[in-house]
């Protein structure tokens, strides 16, 4: 449930976005040509007439495409401009009017240590998570695939847990770290390890990465069904033409599985990227930022400066920033791993 | 959680139908299970932690925080929804979800089907549009949609939460259903066309039916994440409204402090719905999952 799987949803939206640089639904010839060429020289002038009856409904078909086009730019488009417009303002949030101030707004967050301490933060989540749950993925769905027996009993058993939203995750662990009663200190207490307790979310050298290691603490169910097809899908003739050759299972593995999955580990490393650059759940249950700003997040960050702290023209700035880092991030690393696909 | 499991292990679509000769486990096989078992019951724990302190009181909880109820009393679930706005979000959450999930299938699949029947430039244009929207992360259009429903007076309203989802939802709804549609031939909408059916009936009756494994998929994914989703109610609703669960959890973190077992009471409460979404559409969610997943 972490964010990265899909985290939900909003993941999975976003995640989409990988096949962006693939082959989409309307590449190559327009759908509307193709049918024409194969369908109506072929029958009778009849035919041709209602085809065209058909077609000349052009305007119904734009009118299917308008309701969801109007919400979509009301809600996703205009206000993302609008976002750009804002942040040359130094706008509160509040009162009605604004003044423009060129770019001071991006001028002041490349020079801030708070918001580069919150994308160093966003890294380690982010990027951490995302390697640490793709590779625990890795090997949940190749231990599912050898299990034999009970494989689709495993394989619910294994995504139940990713069915808990961050949020519910995150605030049970909140009390899990309670200093005084919480299990976590309770327990090294009693098993006689009184030192190693301590305030888990407070301990501002830690506190990243035991945020880190809550945002890891669950499979990522949609990375492992993933990867889980993918490896069920290698096939078979490979695997055995490499075992008459005299492959060991880790050979096999290395030089026949892992590259069929090439694929596979592209979709699910742009999924878990995406999702953990705005990574905010976890960081507003668990520390609120704390302490200090130590444990900020770019998402908490545009979140906190544009609502806690009424700087709405600041925070419009930091969120084009993230705009623009998720845009770069994505398409660079679609590239490199395209690349690497080819070569494997 | 143990009635939970035992739902879910139905039979799983791609058991085969003959009855298949029982091999012996391997070393290795027991091995794995074992390993996976642990695996998830680590996993896991947090989880069932707060199902086992959800039947504590306070006092008990904080005496002794790795104790086992000692009795079975479902006392917190009856305060929780009689002292707090549990019971309201509750239903808030669930408004926002259905909404959200009916007004999507009602105009994103209908979007799509246009986009990929007019065909040509404007379509292709339309459809990069929509697509451009999954690299757009919430957090860039939060701060104008909030000027924006303030303006209209919308402003921690239920309906400002569903139309800000059905925004961020579409591109997803566009790209899964443009790439479904690309397999459906036209020749069937042709022939209800001759026989006299209009261009919406036509879609309704004739191009819907056949979108329904990609449909299911949609459903399930956007349920789950709208149910479980916690930003976007945080950021609209505000103390005028109860909240959704998520957001009234979080308001009792604070307001509650020693009231933990409310908490532990309310995060069970919030995970059995989607629990119960998981075990009604089991298999149309690992197909779904894999649908377009596997390449090539």
């Amino acid at each position: 449930m972490t964010d990265q799987s899909a985290l939900q949803g909003q993941t999975a939206v976003v995640g989409a976005a990988v096949r962006l640089t693939g082959e989409g639904p309307l590449d190559g010839a327009p759908e509307g040509a193709a049918d024409d060429v194969s369908f109506v020289p072929a029958g009778p002038p009849i035919q041709q007439r209602r085809t065209r009856r058909f077609r000349s409904t052009r305007w119904v078909m734009l009118g299917f495409i308008a309701p969801a086009l109007v919400v979509y730019l009301l809600m996703v488009i205009v206000p993302s401009l609008q976002s750009l417009q804002l942040s040359f303002t130094n706008w509160d949030g509040i009162s009605p009017d604004y003044d423009y101030v060129g770019v001071a707004n991006y001028d002041e967050i490349l020079t801030s240590g708070r918001f580069w301490n919150a994308v160093k933060n966003t890294l380690i989540l982010g990027l951490g998570s995302a390697v640490i749950i793709n590779a625990i993925s890795l090997g949940v769905a190749l231990m599912l695939d050898h299990v034999g027996r009970w494989q689709g009993l495993f394989r619910t058993a294994v995504y139940l847990p990713s069915l808990v939203s961050a949020f519910i995750l995150a605030t049970i662990w909140k009390y899990l770290l309670n200093y005084n009663f919480g299990a976590v200190n309770v327990f090294l207490r009693d098993i006689g390890l009184p030192d190693w307790a301590r305030d888990w979310l407070g301990d501002s050298s830690i506190v990243v990465w035991v945020i880190l290691f809550i945002t890891c603490f669950t499979l990522g169910g949609n990375t492992t069904l993933i990867y889980l097809a993918n490896l069920q899908s290698v096939p078979q003739d490979l695997v055995e033409a490499a075992r008459i050759d005299g492959a060991n299972s880790r050979q096999v593995f290395r030089h026949v599985t892992w590259p069929m999955l090439a694929g596979a580990v592209t979709v699910n490393m742009t999924l878990a990227m995406i999702a953990g650059w705005t990574i905010f759940d976890q960081v507003m249950v668990l520390t609120s930022g704390g302490p200090g700003f130590v444990s900020e997040t770019m998402a908490f960050f545009i979140y906190k400066v544009g609502f806690g702290e009424y700087r709405a023209g600041f925070g419009s700035a930091a969120a084009i920033v993230l705009f623009l880092v998720v845009i770069v991030s994505t398409v660079a690393a679609n590239a490199y791993m395209r690349k690497r696909e080819i070569q494997a | 959680m143990s009635t939970e499991t035992q739902l879910l292990v139905t039979p799983e679509p791609t058991r085969r139908r003959r009855p298949r000769r029982r091999k012996r486990l391997t070393v290795g096989q027991v091995v794995v299970m074992v390993v996976l078992a642990v695996l998830v019951l680590i996993i896991a724990s947090p989880v069932l932690y707060a199902l086992l302190n959800s039947f504590r009181s306070y006092g008990e909880i904080t005496v002794d925080p790795m104790g086992l109820p000692t009795t079975f009393t479902l006392d917190n679930y009856v305060q929780l929804f009689q002292e707090t706005d549990y019971g309201e979000a509750l239903v808030n959450t669930l408004i926002i979800t259905l909404s959200t999930v009916v007004l999507l299938i009602a105009i994103v699949p209908m979007a799509a089907y246009g986009i990929e029947r007019v065909g040509g430039r404007t379509s292709r244009f339309v459809y990069i549009l929509f697509i451009a929207g999954l690299m757009i992360p919430f957090q860039v259009r939060m701060i104008p949609l909030v000027k924006g429903f303030d303006e209209v007076g919308l402003y921690s309203t239920l309906t400002s939460v569903i139309l800000v989802h059905l925004g961020g939802a579409a591109s997803f709804g566009i790209l899964l259903y443009c790439s479904f549609l690309k397999g459906i031939p036209i020749e069937v909408e042709e022939a209800a066309s001759i026989d006299g059916a209009g261009r919406l009936r036509t879609f309704w009756s004739i191009v819907f039916p056949m979108l329904l494994p990609v449909t299911s998929a949609f459903v399930i994914i956007q349920a789950l994440g709208l149910w479980n989703d916690f930003f976007i109610p945080l950021v609209f609703l505000d103390s005028s409204s109860a909240g959704t669960i998520n957001v009234a959890i979080n308001r009792m973190v604070g307001l509650l402090t020693s009231q933990w077992q409310l908490i532990y009471t309310g995060a069970i409460l919030a995970i059995v719905p989607s629990v119960a979404i998981f075990a009604a559409f089991q298999r149309y969610f690992i197909k779904g999952m894999s649908v377009g997943a596997v390449k090539g």
